[in-house]
């Protein structure tokens, strides 16, 4: 599938022709704390605003890629689309279960989560006044998008996998096998939306307009949701009472939330006419953590 | 939702950011559109490939390997310790082998099969009818059972479930891994690949059953070393003892393939009927909605096809449904989902889908 040769000598060659299928995790939020980073609401609440996307968000991924599936000709990404549909829609349930305790814990989540909603039904649903080959185009649009998008995710995954100082500062374990099995995930099925974006549409205009897209809403959500959720917080700690830029950036020097350097420079990366998203990330490590992560091993 | 939502923080209007998202979604995406006047080229496509049985060799009672390469010898497409092949057997049967040969060599695969003459005739099949020369219509490599060469690793094959194992084992020793393998099988006649084990000159051990008995999980685990990665591969019983007894084990990481979904039990005969075509599907006992429903709607979507992650759900108009998932709730059965890669229907009755 991937263009791009990879190195020769295993094990720094990326593995390839990986089966995915989903993994049917379980976990119990009975006795996660409001800042399961332990008395550090931002960096808990910046990494929160994953629970408020990701639900509506990929669902929304679920939907699209069922629509692509009759336009896919090659039996081997068919296979990939699938097994990346069924590990989506078990992100999706996971994180609800996230939002649902928070709820729970007296942190309504309701008017944020209204506008995700907005968001993934209607300012990016499907268009039932499109002709047919304008659909096939909205779908192969959406299709950039979240390409775009999973180049993020599997950044974050790559992070979160390698972020030792969570450990450290003492995160709630359940929580962190949940960021690490589902960044695992992502690094694991990180080429499937950018293949079939090459297999629909191979040009470089819509991968790259898709990113432009992407990456600013996907910021502004995030900044949002951050200030949201610290300002919903029914159990404000100490100072740290507002999202701020300062809060945010002290607690990314502690490497505890992503840097948003890394993140812009790896935005860049995705620009090179080169890129493949095996060149981000390593299955090697996702599988290696999927094999020791208690949800990813007690599941089925 | 016919207006943008209300601003997050109760002011009495509607959200900026999410106007402006609208706005601009409303111009962008009929501009993004547009029918392209350029035809975008058609895609790529993944061959199966055609191969040849170039060699057979007895491996031990009951145990055969194919050597399958291309008919004008060309290299094969790379793989990885773990992969799989997706063999089209000339009854037209489907089966999956783990290739258990040397990825260096790029010239042929090699696969082992033991006779089962109880199971559903595939390797009965791969033992009579494929001679030499036999052409074989072949999908993969895949890798459904990926290594990722931890620093330890422990490697637990039982019985035939050696082939995947064989070459982690060989990468183990080329990374200079700290590795074991344990190999257990009822005797020492029946188990493959003893020498080719030998030749790694490492740790590997040989359990008979009928010199040692048979193998207690927490007994095998008990050789890993701490924070260990087991791979394990062998018959179910044995997976579900490993799996079963790892939490009191020196290891940290269990791999194992995931196999396809449980045989239907307790299955009997039903009918889709497709509410917008009208055709009428006829799903045996021993076949799921889903399978029978791919065949007619190769669009329809699935995924586990083990009743948890919901992708394959569809609307049922009429009739009664058997619901046999983990996932669906209350409401939405009521509603009239079903995931038909598991759910079913009692025998005889028909369910209208809204497809």
């Amino acid at each position: 599938m991937s263009p791009a040769q990879p190195a020769a000598g295993f094990p720094d060659r990326e593995h390839d022709n990986l089966v995915l299928e989903p993994r049917d995790v379980q976990f119990d939020w009975s006795r996660l704390p409001m800042h399961w980073i332990p008395g550090e609401p931002m960096a808990t609440h910046t990494i929160n605003v994953l629970h408020l996307l990701l639900p509506e968000g990929e669902r929304w991924f679920v939907r699209v890629f069922k629509q692509a599936l009759p336009l896919i000709t090659d039996y081997r990404l068919r296979e990939d689309v699938l097994g990346f549909i069924g590990q989506e829609a078990i992100h999706a349930e996971a994180h609800q279960g996230v939002v649902d305790h928070l709820l729970a814990k007296g942190l309504d989540p309701g008017p944020y989560l209204r506008q995700v909603e907005w968001l993934f039904h209607r300012v990016l649903g499907d268009r039932p006044e499109f002709s047919e080959e304008r659909a096939r185009q909205h779908v192969v649009e959406r299709v950039a998008v979240i390409a775009a998008i999973e180049h993020f995710t599997a950044f974050l995954g790559d992070w979160v996998l390698n972020a030792h100082a969570l450990d450290e500062a003492g995160s709630d374990p359940v929580m962190l096998d949940l960021l690490r099995w589902h960044g695992a995930e992502e690094v694991e099925h990180r080429s499937v939306a950018y293949d079939l974006l090459t297999h629909l549409d191979p040009g470089y205009v819509r991968r790259i307009r898709a990113l432009g897209i992407a990456l600013p809403v996907l910021l502004g959500l995030w900044v949002r949701g951050a200030r949201f959720l610290m300002g919903a917080d029914p159990q404000p700690a100490g100072r740290q009472r507002k999202a701020t830029w300062r809060g945010y950036l002290a607690a990314s020097r502690r490497g505890l939330v992503p840097g948003l350097g890394t993140g812009l420079r790896s935005a860049t990366r995705y620009l090179k006419r080169g890129y493949h998203p095996t060149q981000e990330g390593s299955t090697r490590q996702a599988i290696a953590y999927l094999a020791t992560s208690p949800a990813a091993r007690a599941a089925h | 939702m016919s207006s943008p939502p209300l601003d997050l923080y109760g002011r009495p209007r509607a959200d900026r950011f999410m106007r402006a998202l609208t706005a601009f979604g409303d111009t962008y995406i009929p501009f993004s559109t547009r029918p392209c006047r350029r035809r975008t080229p058609a895609a790529r496509t993944t061959p199966p490939l055609n191969l040849v049985v170039a060699a057979r060799r007895t491996e031990a009672d009951g145990v055969v390997s194919l050597r399958l390469a291309a008919p004008d010898g060309t290299r094969l497409p790379a793989w990885q310790p773990g992969a799989h092949l997706d063999l089209q057997l000339p009854s037209g049967r489907r089966r999956q082998y783990s290739l258990c040969g040397d990825p260096a060599d790029r010239t042929a695969y090699r696969i082992a099969v033991r006779r089962i003459e109880t199971g559903g005739g595939g390797s009965v099949e791969v033992h009579d009818d494929l001679p030499e020369g036999t052409r074989l219509t072949v999908k993969g490599p895949r890798n459904a059972f990926p290594f990722a060469a931890e620093p330890r690793v422990l490697l637990i094959a039982g019985g035939i479930g050696i082939t995947p194992l064989l070459p982690m084992a060989r990468e183990a020793a080329r990374l200079g891994l700290d590795w074991r393998l344990v190999h257990t099988g009822r005797s020492r006649a029946t188990l493959p690949f003893t020498d080719e084990l030998r030749q790694l000159r490492g740790p590997v051990e040989i359990l008979a059953d009928d010199e040692h008995g048979i193998p207690d999980a927490s007994d095998l685990l008990s050789r890993a070393q701490a924070g260990a990665a087991v791979y394990a591969c062998g018959p179910g019983p044995m997976l579900d003892g490993v799996r079963a007894a790892f939490d009191d084990s020196p290891a940290a990481g269990l791999h194992f393939e995931r196999f396809a979904p449980a045989p239907i039990r307790d299955g009997r005969p039903f009918e889709l009927q497709l509410a917008r075509s009208g055709r009428t599907l006829t799903v045996p006992a021993d076949r799921s909605a889903l399978d029978v429903l791919s065949e007619a709607v190769p669009a329809a979507a699935y995924s586990c096809r083990q009743g948890f992650c919901g992708v394959c759900r569809q609307r049922v108009l009429a009739g009664p449904v058997e619901h046999r998932d983990r996932r669906l709730t209350d409401a939405e059965r009521t509603a009239g989902e079903m995931l038909v890669c598991v759910s079913r229907a009692p025998e005889g009755e028909r369910l209208v889908l809204d497809l």
